[in-house]
């Protein structure tokens, strides 16, 4: 029991890495990236067929080399960054919303398939595997397990203090200024795309990062293991912790994969119809979605505000208030303004 | 009024497919005045200002800035160059505190360097920090120093627009060009606009006013420019204004009729 803890808690702990970098595309940036899972996925391919070493026929992949795991990581990391400069270069240039996202919805599925066709590339459908124990033989089965998840841990909490750090930097506000109007940004001197761009790579490399993490901890990947849909899980996770604010990411990540992905696995299905307890975690989750959405848009830990330190609500008393994410006042309002006065 | 032209405009010309929105047109700004730029819907005024802080490109024409060409360079170039522009509605950045909108208003780009705000946050911090006291007295004048901490999506209309006039000031533009300032705006805040106007002038910025509201730009303008059918056909004082036919003709009107 405490082993399936153990696994269950290391991957939240990977996922949260993943999801502080999606996080700061869409909760910072506002731009609904669809391609992330790629460049989370390229991570796993990449440092496990840089560690385990020349492939063996039938098995064939690119690069085959030996290196020790922590280079691979980093250099998987670099890989995914240069590959979402690409993406990123097309996406970000003049598409916008909806229109980002199919783009970046598309580049997905394409690698996708090439992944899974292109033999050479990934081993295709088969995958690749071998990667098992980064650290040698010096451990046990079990107290590797143990150790691997406190090194998760360690890497998400490294991560968080540096995207904390970022959040409420004048980097991460000036990225918000411009996801909430990048006309005005632009205005005041901000150039849009490279804003945009510089947070899009950030946030691959996060991606690129857990899916560093992710190779250790599987050890074998092919395409039955990723499938590009599977990002709304982590945009579930966003919107319970609350998007834009690290802190509810990381939150949000535990409670969705511990939970939700988790726990619904001793849903029983009936012995007749065993697709029925995965396709209910499905729909789990898409109930999730919408609740959250409805009842709670800003998540448990809403964005923090940038603000001078005085006079701010405590966060336990924001639990009791609705989202803070107001309508527009209608321009009449202006009439009854206790600041300006009322209409003379 | 000191005679140096801080914006040359000169045969601008844009069409959108067949319809012509500017033609030939031609104006200039002198450094240190006020300018209302008037007209009827559709005479080109908001076109104009588009291709002057490079949200549009000309067709045709040229457009200097402080002496220097910014036909071919994107909004944020032009506005680092000391040019500042609002919308016909307020824009605030939605879900940043006032007090951060007028933070970012700063325009103080260096601060924002990705590096920077990872290796010495807290040196950045501090630098904010220091700030914090003159933006709030500049808050508390334009009546929002309470508001400081709140959404700025929560403020009122006229709140926003005496928002934008705070993130204005606080970015020291050589050049404001406002497009239509006085949109669903009330009679006591319509007062407190025309004094922004005018303390950005008294601070050094020339001001350009897109305005309907012509008793507003008599009072507050030291000239007028006249655009009609994308063109500019007439430009001067006010009260020379009143009697030039082409003027009352086409935007005016008549006692008469």
């Amino acid at each position: 029991m405490l082993q399936y803890w153990t696994a269950i808690l290391t991957e939240a702990t990977i996922f949260g890495v993943l999801a502080l970098g999606i996080d700061m595309i869409w909760g910072w940036a506002g731009d609904f990236d669809l391609s992330a899972y790629a460049y989370f996925a390229l991570g796993v391919y990449m440092t496990i067929i840089m560690t385990v070493g020349k492939a063996k026929a039938p098995v064939e992949y690119v690069l085959g080399w030996r290196l020790p795991y922590l280079l691979a990581v980093v250099i998987a990391v670099v890989v995914v960054v240069a590959f979402a400069s690409i993406i990123g270069a097309i996406a970000l240039r003049n598409l916008r919303d909806v229109y980002f996202s199919i783009t970046t919805f598309g580049a997905v599925w394409a690698i996708y398939y090439l992944v899974e066709n292109f033999t050479p590339l990934f081993n295709g459908y088969n995958g690749v595997f071998g990667l098992f124990d980064p650290m040698g033989q010096h451990l046990s089965y079990n107290a590797y397990h143990y150790f691997f998840f406190a090194f998760c841990l360690l890497v998400l909490f490294l991560v968080y203090l540096l995207v904390q750090r970022l959040s409420t930097s004048p980097f991460g506000r000036m990225v918000r200024a411009v996801r909430d109007d990048e006309r005005a940004a632009s205005v005041y001197g901000r150039n849009v795309f490279w804003a945009k761009y510089r947070t899009y790579l950030f946030g691959a490399g996060l991606a690129g990062l857990s899916g560093g993490l992710f190779a250790a901890y599987i050890g074998a990947f092919n395409p039955l293991d990723w499938k590009p849909t599977e990002i709304f899980v982590l945009y579930a996770a966003i919107l319970v912790g609350g998007r834009g604010n690290p802190r509810g990411v990381v939150l949000g990540s535990f409670i969705v994969y511990v939970g939700f992905v988790e726990m619904t696995r001793y849903i029983p299905s009936p012995a007749a119809r065993p697709e029925l307890g995965p396709a209910l975690r499905q729909i789990l989750i898409g109930l999730l979605i919408i609740l959250m959405l409805k009842f709670r848009p800003s998540g448990l830990l809403p964005e923090r505000l940038g603000t001078d330190g005085t006079s701010v609500q405590r966060s336990w008393r924001r639990w009791f208030t609705r989202s803070r994410r107001l309508p527009d006042p209608r321009p009449d309002d202006v009439a009854s303004d206790p600041v300006i006065g009322v209409e003379s | 009024m000191s005679a140096t032209a801080l914006l040359e405009i000169e045969s601008l010309s844009k069409s959108f497919g067949g319809v012509v929105a500017v033609s030939d047109c031609t104006m200039t700004i002198r450094e240190g005045s006020v300018v209302g730029l008037i007209g009827p819907n559709g005479a080109g005024k908001s076109s104009v200002i588009d291709l002057v802080s490079g949200f549009e490109q000309p067709s045709s024409g040229s457009v200097r800035f402080a002496g220097v060409d910014v036909v071919g360079k994107r909004p944020d170039q032009i506005s680092r160059m000391g040019m500042i522009r609002t919308f016909q509605t307020p824009r605030e950045w939605r879900d940043l505190s006032v007090l951060d909108n007028v933070r970012v208003g700063r325009s103080d780009l260096e601060r924002e360097s990705l590096w920077r705000s990872l290796t010495s946050a807290r040196r950045l911090r501090r630098q904010d920090a220091l700030d914090t006291e003159e933006l709030r007295e500049l808050m508390a004048h334009y009546h929002l120093d309470e508001l400081r901490n709140d959404r700025a999506v929560g403020l009122s209309g006229g709140q926003k627009r005496l928002l934008e006039f705070a993130r204005i000031a606080s970015a020291k533009p050589r050049l404001t060009i406002l497009d239509e300032p006085m949109g669903g705006v009330n009679p006591v805040l319509g007062e407190r606009i025309g004094e922004a106007i005018r303390e950005l002038k008294k601070a050094g910025s020339t001001v350009v006013v897109v305005e309907h509201n012509l008793p507003f730009v008599e009072k507050t303008c030291d000239e007028v420019i006249v655009m009609d059918l994308g063109s500019v056909i007439a430009q001067g004082r006010f009260d020379e204004l009143r009697d030039n036919k082409r003027v009352v003709d086409a935007y005016l009107g008549n006692d008469d009729e």
